[in-house]
């Protein structure tokens, strides 16, 4: 029942929020850091416990069934700790609402990570498009980013939805997240497969599929960004493992070659055209579509420490993904702009804010010792082994550019002389501080021992690891 | 099979014809009770068949397909006259190819 | 073959404690800076002060020789934590860490120290000392790991210390600039060792140092040739090596004791440590040899003509670090291990001495770092003399000072090695040096002090590029323009192993030297060369005078000191455009790295995403839009239309039916 809360509390607060009448700012926080907070706590305490409850019989099986996978256990952590410290930096207008929109989301992205149904899965696939459809509406620059990004996911959507039919079909249940029995065969499964596939790399998103994303990055508020990038991103990728290397391993390794290709040219195509965004916001999403183009890479290497590396960047990218937009969101406040030309020399003023944006940062281009160094190093090493030498290659120039990049980020606010007429206003508040704690001191920790993300290797991760033939050794 | 006087082709062929007469009527005529008198006939034309085959083949199926097209051709010429008054309430003439508020 | 198990095993305090040390300070430093205030810099001054007794009390284990079986465990090891599986973390400390370690800690104190007079009156006195133990730390994390991924750690967080002490003064945009381009050229040398990791990984399974020397053999000649390559693009762009060299001059942004400590002394030797800890790699890639000591002899030359040719006290000593620092890997390179490091140990005193002593005379000048600027310093500044002239003694060779016999070493093990051509090289860069440390020498502290003497009369043409910060004031000395004790004492200290540390190699195969690092390198046979090393030592003592006399006769004569003004003025009116660019290799990096980065961007951003891209997205949309009006043409509203198109079709089904007998047979 505790899995079963998970999903549910967030919601159904969500809904009442939208619907009571009490427009305090701080209460609509407070009550939404309280159930961000319980969906914590409840993650940790529910770990592999499991509920179900039958909802099909015919044409195929299908179940109310949540519960976590050792891969999603970590996604629900990342997204329960990523809600909480974008709820508690949540300063906009219309509070209420999109505290509410915020609550919804996490819950509609909790029923995805714990459904270990895929008709379940489907179903929380678009539920989790509304929420930011509607907060792009309501509180976003334009409308039509809301539409370009309601239009691409729930194409994507429709894809898996029809694949996740076929699937049902061609096996008999859905009910089928997290076993290790299911191999699918016959000649409709590349359609299914590529179903599949299709709303994956939209998501993540994957080059040529990532047009929706820098608008959506740059025009959604930055509480709900920080979530959505960090976590919703990871959807996709999640699914590529969950469901197509665990049930399609065959067609994923034959298709290898196109997801590398995919993956190495959103990996430079985005580093590229990072070095020359002059939107903060946006220099941050392009780096996400170079950054998951890597993992994209190590999940279609099929190789046990790129996968390894895989879960570790996927984590290590929510922590320092969220801190970003976070961050930029405390200087768009201030300052009311995100261009990089115009701002200048916050650093004095603001030390603290200062410092939280550098260590985000250089997590973001791979500094050692801290968490994103591990993922990138483990992935590269295990690419290099599975025999993808180019790629590995190619992935190298990324790391500069995004050292180029992000350090251009951070001193183009920070540093530099002092600009006269921006609104220089206070440094990190302390609520603004313990929004930013969490997601920098996880960064560091996991650079310094990510030995917590690798043990489950062993034991729990066997589900992915038994299909992974022909791994390292 | 019962006996028939009259052949069966005859009643298709009769049935054609009013069948027919109704589509050129649908067709050409722009007045619109014209139109419905012409649907009517359409309709007719296939209860015609209905009977007559209902007959041939001695199975009751006929009969109570051809009361229900009664009904339907009962429903569909009260809504239709209903429509035309209504149209004539406003335009004070009623022509088939004026009321074209639906074009695309 | 040899087997190369590293260290012996066990339990180390002192190791772990000079380790840490300088992470706890940097940590309160940096944490309760606004509470510490002015004692942030005694306290981490203490606090390297500890490490470096620390180091001096594991000499024993450092130095320790255990045989067990087959091996002889050198040096002490003490395993950490396991990181992730496969990859383990531990420290090593052997005669070349440690080394290492007491140039870092030791050097590093009397720097520290050096900074609390320096750093004086500064607004973030406290961060800037934090960054300091900062670094120490992460150098001895590179210095000190059992393996390359801990060392490419410590790799990466001393270009991160580098970068911040870089941009120290981040209002200014020069330094923030620098510090930037320093921090992206670094990365792209961690990526050549990631590089070498992956292979290495690849090959050997493992990443401890032990393991991979232990399987040199088992490497293919071509493999082993990619793996130096790789780990040496990394060194070359930590030790300024051409055409990684750079970010160097640049770097001098940074407070003077940074660029004493970090770009003279420690930080950019560490690919002369890399090189050295490989041996057992280089020693069977001959290849890879020839490469990195052909680098490292165009490194000298290059460094030492661009010497000659600044007016920024700090660049002047900043490219002749890069051509010292060519010397080294130069040694290294070619298998002259223990001349290399020598080198490097003789180096750190003399050039961080040599640092502290200009800044010295920077502090007493207000920032004045322009040399065509100063001049008659020796009567103002008399210590100053007495220090840069020992270190401009010592770096030059002058025999009995430090410098001649490691540069000596190099020099000699060049051709010993069977590399004449870069024997010629290391002579002639010898006089070079020569000639612009007495250059610089005779222009800073002869003649009259040209501090009045309008910028432009001298050439200066843009005073806030060319380093001249006559307005700028980051630091309040004005009250005490004689530099406080603090910052004298720590020379004066320096001065004693500037002289004498170069005896520690007197006595060639005896010396204390070749004993220290006995089980250390692997051992070359080497050919008896035709020229004798005292030949050796008198070609280059000529060199040297000429290049001296040369830097005389232009700068120090009677009569040169009387038109110093008139000098000065027409040779940097007149300087060669290829050395006013420093052979374009700026403008060539800008170009082929930087610029193009930009237009691919760019090209990508402007173009490919919301043309291309989105123009096939849109044309989707558009050919939907247009289908849609084509339809749209069949809804006329005319509804005996539509009833005509509804008996077309009944029609064209009877048809279909009549002609086919509509499937009734």
């Amino acid at each position: 029942m505790l899995v079963l809360s998970l999903v549910l509390v967030p919601i159904v607060v969500g809904l009442a929020l939208l619907v009571v009448r009490n427009e305090n700012p701080t209460m609509s926080r407070t009550i939404g850091a309280l159930v961000a907070l319980y969906t914590l706590v409840a993650a940790v305490a529910s770990h592999g416990s499991e509920w179900s409850y039958r909802w099909l019989s015919r044409p195929f099986e299908a179940s109310f069934h949540f519960g976590d996978t050792a891969i999603s256990y970590w996604l629900v952590l990342l997204l329960a700790i990523c809600t909480l410290c974008a709820i508690l930096a949540t300063n906009v207008p219309r509070q209420r609402a999109f505290i509410a929109q915020m609550l919804l989301l996490e819950g509609a992205m909790l029923g995805l990570f714990l459904a270990r149904d895929l008709l379940l899965f489907a179903l929380f696939w678009d539920l989790m498009l509304l929420p930011v459809f509607f907060t792009l509406l309501g509180w976003g620059e334009h409308v039509a980013t809301a539409w370009r990004y309601f239009i691409y996911n729930f194409a994507g959507g429709l894809c898996l939805l029809l694949a996740t039919a076929a699937f049902g079909m061609l096996f008999g249940s859905t009910d089928v997240i997290g076993r290790s029995d299911v191999h699918l065969v016959g000649a409709w499964v590349p359609w299914i497969f590529w179903g599949f596939a299709i709303a994956f790399l939209v998501k993540t998103p994957v080059w040529p599929l990532h047009t929706w994303m820098p608008l959506t990055y740059s025009d959604t508020p930055s509480p709900m960004v920080a979530v959505v990038s960090a976590v919703q991103s990871k959807g996709g990728l999640y699914g590529l493992i969950a469901i197509g290397m665990a049930f399609m391993p065959d067609y994923l390794k034959a298709y290898a070659g196109i997801f590398v290709v995919l993956g190495v040219i959103s990996l430079l195509y985005g580093a590229f055209v990072a070095v020359t965004q002059n939107d903060a916001k946006r220099v941050v999403a392009y780096s996400s579509l170079s950054h998951l183009g890597l993992i994209v890479i190590a999940l279609a290497s099929f190789n046990a420490t790129a996968l390894q590396g895989a879960v570790i960047y996927i984590v290590a990218h929510g922590l320092f993904s969220a801190a970003l937009f976070l961050i930029l969101g405390f200087v768009e406040s201030r300052e009311e702009t995100r261009s990089l030309v115009r701002l200048g020399g916050l650093g004095a003023a603001n030390p603290r804010l200062a410092g939280a944006l550098c260590i985000a940062a250089l997590a973001a281009l791979g500094l050692p010792g801290l968490a994103g160094f591990v993922g990138e190093l483990v992935i590269l090493t295990g690419i290099f082994q599975a025999g993808f030498t180019i790629p590995a290659i190619l992935a190298l120039i990324p790391i500069v550019l995004a050292s180029a990049y992000m350090l251009r980020l951070f001193q183009g606010i920070m540093n530099g002389p002092e600009v006269p007429d921006l609104p220089v206003r206070r440094d990190l508040g302390w609520l603004e501080g313990l929004a930013l704690a969490p997601l920098v001191l996880a960064l560091v920790v996991l650079g310094v021992n990510p030995h917590a993300l690798t043990t489950f290797d062993a034991s729990a991760y066997n589900a992915v690891a038994s299909t992974l033939q022909g791994g390292t050794r | 099979m019962l006996p028939m006087s009259v052949p069966l082709l005859d009643y298709v062929a009769l049935s054609s014809v009013i069948f027919f007469i109704g589509v050129a009527g649908v067709l050409i005529r722009r007045n619109p009770l014209i139109v419905l008198m012409s649907i009517e006939l359409m309709f007719n034309a296939a209860n015609l068949l209905f009977m007559a085959f209902s007959r041939a083949w001695a199975h009751n199926a006929g009969h109570i397909f051809a009361f229900l097209v009664i009904t339907v051709a009962a429903a569909e010429a009260a809504i239709g006259l209903a429509i035309v008054v209504t149209v004539f309430r406003t335009a004070r003439h009623v022509d088939v190819d004026d009321v074209a508020l639906m074009k695309g | 073959m040899t087997h190369y198990q590293m260290g012996n095993p066990g339990s180390y305090p002192y190791l772990l404690a000079l380790w840490l040390l300088p992470l706890v300070g940097a940590i309160v430093a940096w944490a309760f800076g606004p509470q510490l205030k002015r004692l942030a810099g005694p306290l981490c001054s203490a606090l390297l002060g500890a490490s470096f007794v620390a180091t001096l009390l594991s000499w024993h284990d450092a130095t320790q020789s255990v045989a067990t079986g087959a091996a002889n465990l050198v040096g002490a090891h003490q395993a950490l934590v396991s990181w992730i599986p496969g990859f383990n973390f531990g420290l090593l400390l052997d005669p070349l860490s440690l080394l290492w370690t007491c140039i870092i800690t030791g050097v590093g104190f009397l720097i520290h120290v050096y900074s609390i007079g320096y750093m004086e009156g500064d607004n973030a006195f406290a961060r800037f000392f934090a960054y300091l133990n900062f670094f120490v730390f992460a150098m001895l994390t590179l210095v000190l790991s059992d393996n390359f991924v801990g060392l490419l750690v410590g790799w990466g967080l001393v270009g991160l210390a580098s970068y911040f002490l870089i941009g120290f003064w981040f209002y200014k945009p020069s330094a923030v600039a620098a510090a930037r381009k320093a921090f992206v050229i670094n990365v792209a040398g961690d990526v050549g060792i990631m590089f070498a990791i992956f292979m290495i990984v690849a090959s050997v399974h493992s990443i401890s140092y032990g393991d991979v020397f232990g399987s040199v053999g088992s490497l293919s000649t071509p493999w082993l040739l990619a793996i130096c390559i790789c780990l040496f693009i990394g060194a070359a762009a930590k030790s300024a090596q051409v055409p990684l060299h750079t970010w160097l001059p640049d770097a001098m942004e940074g407070p003077t004791p940074v660029s004493a400590l970090i770009h003279a002394a420690t930080m950019v030797t560490a690919g002369v440590y890399l090189v050295a800890r490989c041996a057992p790699l280089w020693s069977q890639s001959p290849d890879a040899q020839l490469l990195v000591g052909s680098i490292g002899g165009v490194t000298a030359l290059a460094g030492a003509i661009l010497g000659c040719v600044q007016w920024d006290i700090k660049r002047i000593l900043a490219y002749s670090t890069m051509s010292q620092i060519g010397y080294m890997i130069m040694g290294v390179g070619v298998g002259a291990y223990e001349g290399g490091v020598a080198h490097f140990f003789t180096h750190a005193f003399f050039k961080a001495q040599l640092f502290l002593g200009s800044g010295i005379i920077i502090h007493a000048l207000a920032n004045e770092q322009d040399v065509r600027r100063m001049g008659g310093l020796v009567k103002k500044l008399p210590f100053a003399f007495v220090a840069m002239l020992v270190g401009v003694l010592a770096i030059c060779g002058i025999p009995g000072f430090s410098g001649s016999f490691s540069k000596d070493a190099v020099i000699y093990g060049t051709l010993q090695h069977g590399h004449p051509v870069l024997y010629a090289v290391g002579i002639l860069t010898a006089g070079i040096t020569a000639y612009y440390m007495f250059r610089l020498l005779f222009v800073t502290f002869l003649g009259a002090y040209r501090g009045e003497v309008d910028p432009s009369d001298l050439g200066i043409r843009h005073p806030e590029l060319a380093g001249t910060h006559t307005a700028h004031d980051d630091h309040g000395h004005d009250a005490h323009h004689a530099p406080a004790w603090l910052m004298n004492v720590p020379v004066g200290i320096l001065i004693v192993p500037s002289i004498l540390a170069g005896w520690l190699l007197f006595g060639g195969e005896n010396s204390p030297w070749a004993h220290f690092f006995a089980q250390q390198f692997p051992q070359a046979t080497l050919a008896t060369p035709a020229v004798s090393e005292m030949t050796t030592t008198l070609i280059v003592l000529a060199c040297v005078a000429i290049g001296i006399a040369i830097a005389w006769r232009r700068y120090a004569t009677r009569d040169a000191q009387d038109t110093a003004v008139e000098r000065l003025r027409t040779e940097s009116v007149k300087m060669p455009a290829i050395l006013a660019n420093a052979f374009y290799f700026d403008a060539a990096l800008d170009l082929v790295f930087v610029r193009s980065s930009q237009l691919l961007g760019t090209l990508f951003g402007r173009l490919i995403d919301p043309q291309v891209i989105d123009g096939a997205v849109r044309e989707t949309a558009f050919s939907a839009q247009w289908l849609g009006t084509f339809v749209r043409s069949f809804q006329t509203g005319l509804v005996r239309a539509y009833a005509f198109i509804l008996v077309l079709g009944v029609a064209c089904f009877l048809v279909y039916y009549a002609v086919t007998a509509g499937g009734l047979h």
